[in-house]
This record gives C-alpha cells, structure tokens and sequence, in this order.
C-alpha cells in the first residue's frame, strides 16, 4: 500500500509538488503572523523588563515608555529638574538616571544620561570605559562604530534634515554589552554635555532661555523646565559664556543633582524593592510628574495590539480558505485522471474502503506535509522579519512555538483530515465500469 | 468452477429506446469455455460488466452457482468478484512504477487477501506465464509480458471463473497468439470457467462455444455444433 501510495506519488509529482506549496504557503502565512505578533510581544516586553520605573512629567503613558523605553524619537513635556536630586537622594532607590534626547548620529539615537546608567544599564561594557568626560560616549552593542571614533551630532534625525552641532565632538569611549533593547542602537553621551550643546546648563538657561525656547520646540525633549525659575548661584565650575559657541570636550562631570538642573523629559529608576517600586510609583503619580511600569503600560498597549491580530488572523484564514478551495478544485480534477485507475482497482477485486484509505491517506500525505513544511517556512520568515526589526530597533524578537502553536497545527490537520475524505468520498462512489469506461 | 445461469435479464441505459442487452435465457456450464463475440456496440462489453458484476442491473437475474449477484450491494459485488472472478482486460490497467509481482499482488493487498500463499503462488504464477524476472518495472516491459502479468493478477485468487474481455486485440498477432493459449490452458490447468470476449476467430474457434450477440441479444448460439466438433 505504502509503495503504491508511494509510486503513484513519484508519477504525479508536479501535481504532488503543487499541492505541497499551496498549503505551506499559506500555513506559513498563518503561522509567520502568530509567531511575529508573539515575537513583538515578547521582545517588547523583555525590553520593558530591564526598566523598572520610569517617571516623567504629566502626559501620555503610552509615550512616555515608547520614547525612553524603545527610544522612539518624539517630544516629551518637560519636568522640573529638581524631581532628579529628590529621587537621587531618595533611599528606596538604587540608582536613578535623566535621559535627554533630540540628538542623534548616523540614524543612532543620542541619549543624554549619567554614568549611572551607562554603568547599569548592561551590567558592563564589553569593550573600553564608560564616559568621564563632557566629550565622551558609550555605544550600545549594535552600534556599529568603533572604540575611539568620533560622533558629531545632529539636532534631530537626517530626514527630518537637522543640522549638526559643532559645538562638540563626542568620542567612543566604550561599548555595552548587548541588552536585546532598543538601547542597544543607542549611544549614550554625558546628559551634562546635551544641554551644553544645547546651551541649557543650569546657569545659562536665564540669559539664554528665551534665545532656546524654539529650539527644544522643534525636536528636543530636552529643555528648560521653568523659564521664570530662580537660582541663585552660577556652577561652580563653569561660566556659560566662555562655552558657547565651543564647548570643552575635557571638561569633568558633574553628577550632583541640584534642584536647579534644567528640565528633563524621562528619568529611569531602579527602585531597591518591588514594595519600594509601588510606593515610588504612587508618591510621583500626583503633582506635575507620571510614574510608570512600562510593562504594564505595554500590556495595555496589547489588549489594542490584539484586534490588529485578530485582523492580521482573518486575514491569514482568508488566504488559508482560498488554497483550501483551491485544493478542492485540484483534487476534483485530480480525481477525475485517475478514473480509470481507481475502476481498475476495483474491477480487479480492491474493495471500496481500501480504495478510499489509499485515495485519502495520499492526499492527507501530500498536506500533511504542506502543513509540516508550512510551519517550519512560518518559523524562518518570523525568524528573517525578527532580525529585520531588531537591526533596525535593536529590540531582540524571540521567535518561539508555543503550546498553543499545536492546537493551530491540529485544526490545520483536522481539516486536511475533511478535505482529504473529499476525493476520497468522489473515488468511493464511482461505478467501477463507468470509470473503466472513461 | 462456476456455472452461470442468467434469466430476463434487461440492461436499459438511460435515453436509449432499446435495452443495451436482453438476455431472456442463457446458461454456461462449470469448466466450460465460451467464446462471446459480435460487432462493436451488439452489448458484449455490458455483457461482461454484468457477469463480472461491474455494473448493477435492476430487472433480471444473474445466478453463479446458483447465488444471484443481481441482489448484491455494491461492496458484496466488489467481493464476490474478487473471490470468484479473474478479469483480463483489453487495457492492462497495470501500475508503472511497481514490479511486474507487485502488481499482480496489488489487488489481493488492498482487500488484505496476501498471505504467504498468495505471494508464494504469485511467484509461482509469473514463471508460469514466461516471466522470469518478478522485480522488473512494469514500464520496461513489452504490451505482450504486460498482458501476461495481467493474466497472472486474474489467476491469482483462484478464481472460478476467467473473464477476458478482447485481451488480444492490443497485441500484435504473435503475442496475442501467445496470450490466447495461455489464458486457455491455464483455464484448463486452474479448472476454470472461461469467458472470452473476442473478435478473435482464430481463438473463438478454440473454445468449447460460441455466442454471437447482436443489437444486445443472443443472435448465434454454437453450443450444438462446437459439442459435436468436440
């Protein structure tokens, strides 16, 4: 039986071939969507995962975690500077770090933060030291340029056709460990030296303030946070006026957060507990700033993301149905060929039900392998597209079956297990003398 | 050894005026060996899918030995003819890619009927019909060893009785010839009734009877005169 299944196979094989493809194309379809909506879900949640808490000033949730999370470029509303000190001091926190952005280079985000986080962030640097100075970076792995290069740069994004600071030239002066985040597309510069650049030391914001209000407009989330704000003192080390213009790539870094630190659009915090992460949570959820768990805003950002998967599903259904018709329409001509071989058999003593095993375990065969093909050509487009976004996010998708995977696999089979009986039922029927007559 | 016996027997396709085959009375004898022959369309071919119970009829009965296919249902038909009745047919209706033993072996696996018998007497069956070699593809052969191991597969369960319908008329003369004693004398070897269907003359006249039909009836019956050439 095995060999006649077998040999028949071998004679049709364009018909056989066709088949196959039919049906892996179209379970690939279906099973590259339910991998890649999972590996987006994965990866964006383990990205969330190295961040603990994030606080930002009052505004969107959602945006806050896009923009310091995953890095997506776009202004965030600024809070007071002073937030940073408090929690810096704060003894339920482990380590606490500003993020600025606006800049970038090459297509890499530019992230103004502390050695704090630089140190943190990746638990180690795979390559050099972090920053020291005004005028130093720390790449992220996926970062492709090398230890020592220079980094000029530029006010927004290349396309959005921003221009480039020559007010300092940043230099590599290390590498992080790769992290599976968006981080790790990022480059990471001394936050002290971002508002350098963009004249908004603590000192300097009351002569300039008005002078760089359009500026943080435009594309920079970072700025002044209060424009009528007093201080009193000008920095202990530094005299705005003698920077402007060209800034001192040598200059030391000042980490000592004082309540005149100019606004900040994001700060990430470790918080020592779980407990402490609820309080913290609560304490800077009133008043002018948000604090959140990005994977909690995430999970809400699912339960939308789900109705674009219920979508992207029908879609992949209503592909699946048509190759399904389309199979029925094959194997009713399919069928028809083999008329005369299947009166044969009978006419020659095979009985019915044999008849219709051998007609319906070949074609069940031929899907079945479709389907099993199917998967594993889901499995390697999810695979490429993973890698696709994660070049150009940085964030590593996990493209993974899960159990729920093979109920997918068992409905695709019960199905062939029908659609299979289809020609089968047609073979079953015939008189074998009219199919001799054929 | 089977014995036909078939009475008012009516085979009327649809859209036709008149019945394809009207068979009033007809009985063959067990071991006999009767030739059927007759023009194009004179109702040999329905004849054949009756006997061998390819075709169902609803007026008339068609006994073997006394058992009346006529009342079977389909699938009893498909077994009582796999049982009982060896068929040889114009077209081979081998299967390429299978061996000359496989094939004469298909049918009997699909109704689970090989046993080490019947593939020992598979074997045995091909060298008797010339073919030394059982594990040659079917493709390779020539129509005259592919009708050979199709005589084979009619032979292999014993059956009480041999149908061939015009298993001659794809051969060239020489093999056909061959063919034609073969299927005699292994009838007469397997005792088996034999049913040939035939425009052959030269192979008509070696069997034991002659009905010629025409327009679906029995025109010609030879039983008397082929008896006393006996």
């Amino acid at each position: 039986m095995i060999r006649f299944i077998l040999s028949d196979l071998r004679r049709l094989w364009a018909g056989s071939l066709v088949v196959v493809l039919l049906v892996a194309l179209a379970t690939a379809l279906g099973v590259s969507v339910v991998l890649q909506e999972r590996a987006l879900r994965l990866g964006s949640a383990r990205a969330a995962d190295k961040f603990d808490l994030v606080i930002g000033a009052g505004g969107s949730e959602t945006q806050l975690v896009l923009s310091s999370v995953f890095l997506q470029p776009s202004p965030l509303p600024l809070m007071r500077g002073e937030v940073l000190g408090k929690l810096a001091a704060d003894p339920r926190v482990d380590w606490a770090a500003p993020i600025g952005f606006g800049d970038s280079f090459s297509g890499y985000p530019i992230v103004g933060t502390t050695t704090m986080l630089a140190q943190n962030l990746s638990g180690g640097l795979i390559e050099g030291k972090i920053f020291a100075r005004e005028g130093e970076a720390v790449i992220g792995s996926a970062v492709k340029l090398s230890l020592g290069g220079e980094i000029k740069p530029m006010h927004g994004l290349p396309e959005e056709g921003g221009e480039t600071h020559i007010e300092l030239v940043y230099h590599i002066a290390g590498r992080l460990r790769p992290t599976g985040t968006a981080w790790d597309r990022a480059i990471l510069v001394p936050i002290q030296a971002v508002w350098h650049i963009h004249g908004l030391a603590a000192e300097e914001h009351a002569e300039e303030g008005a002078e760089s209000e359009h500026e943080h407009e435009a594309a920079s989330g970072t700025g002044t946070a209060e424009h009528g704000h007093e201080h009193e003192e000008a920095g202990e080390h530094h005299d705005g006026h003698e920077h402007h213009g060209k800034l001192d790539p040598d200059a030391a870094l000042d980490e000592s957060w004082t309540a005149d630190a100019p606004g900040l659009p994001a700060i990430l915090v470790k918080p020592k507990t779980i407990a402490d992460a609820y309080k913290l949570r609560q304490e800077y959820r009133s008043g002018n700033t948000v604090a959140v768990f990005p994977g909690e805003v995430l999970t809400n950002l699912y339960a939308t993301l789900g109705d674009a998967k219920q979508i992207l599903v029908a879609v992949a259904s209503g592909a699946q149905a048509l190759v399904a018709a389309s199979l029925v329409l094959v194997t009713v001509i399919h069928i028809g060929q083999r008329r005369r071989q299947i009166g044969a058999l009978r006419a020659f003593g095979a009985p019915r039900g044999a008849i219709f095993g051998i007609v319906w375990l070949e074609f069940f065969f031929l899907v079945a392998v479709g389907i099993g093909l199917g998967f594993a050509l889901g499995y390697a487009a999810a695979l490429l597209l993973s890698d696709m976004f994660s070049e150009t996010s940085g964030i590593t998708m996990p493209v993974v079956f899960a159990r729920e995977d093979a109920g997918l696999a068992a409905v695709l089979l019960a199905f062939a297990t029908v659609l299979a009986a289809l020609p089968a039922v047609l073979a079953y029927r015939q008189s074998p003398a009219q199919a001799l007559r054929a | 050894m089977l014995a036909l016996n078939i009475e008012n027997l009516s085979v009327v396709f649809p859209g036709l005026s008149s019945p394809a085959l009207a068979i009033g009375h007809l009985s063959i004898a067990a071991g006999s060996r009767v030739a059927i022959t007759g023009a194009s369309g004179s109702g040999k071919s329905t004849f054949v899918n009756i006997v061998a119970g390819l075709e169902r009829t609803r007026q008339g009965r068609i006994r073997w030995n006394g058992e009346d296919i006529a009342g079977f249902s389909e699938s009893r038909r498909d077994r009582f003819r796999a049982a009982n009745i060896g068929l040889v047919m114009q077209e081979f209706h081998l299967f390429p890619g299978l061996s000359a033993l496989e094939n004469v072996l298909l049918p009997a696996r699909f109704a689970g009927a090989a046993t080490a018998d019947i593939i020992e007497r598979a074997h045995a069956l091909l060298s008797t019909v010339g073919l030394s070699r059982p594990g040659q593809k079917i493709e390779t052969m020539s129509r005259g060893e592919m009708q050979r191991v199709a005589i084979g597969r009619a032979l292999l369960r014993k059956p009480g009785v041999i149908i061939a319908d015009e298993p001659t008329a794809s051969l060239d003369a020489e093999s056909g010839e061959a063919v034609g004693d073969l299927i005699l004398d292994l009838a007469i070897a397997e005792g088996s009734t034999l049913i040939v269907v035939s425009h052959d003359q030269r192979l008509a006249s070696r069997l034991d009877r002659c009905i010629t039909f025409g327009s679906g009836r029995i025109s010609e019956d030879s039983t008397a005169t082929a008896g006393e050439a006996a």
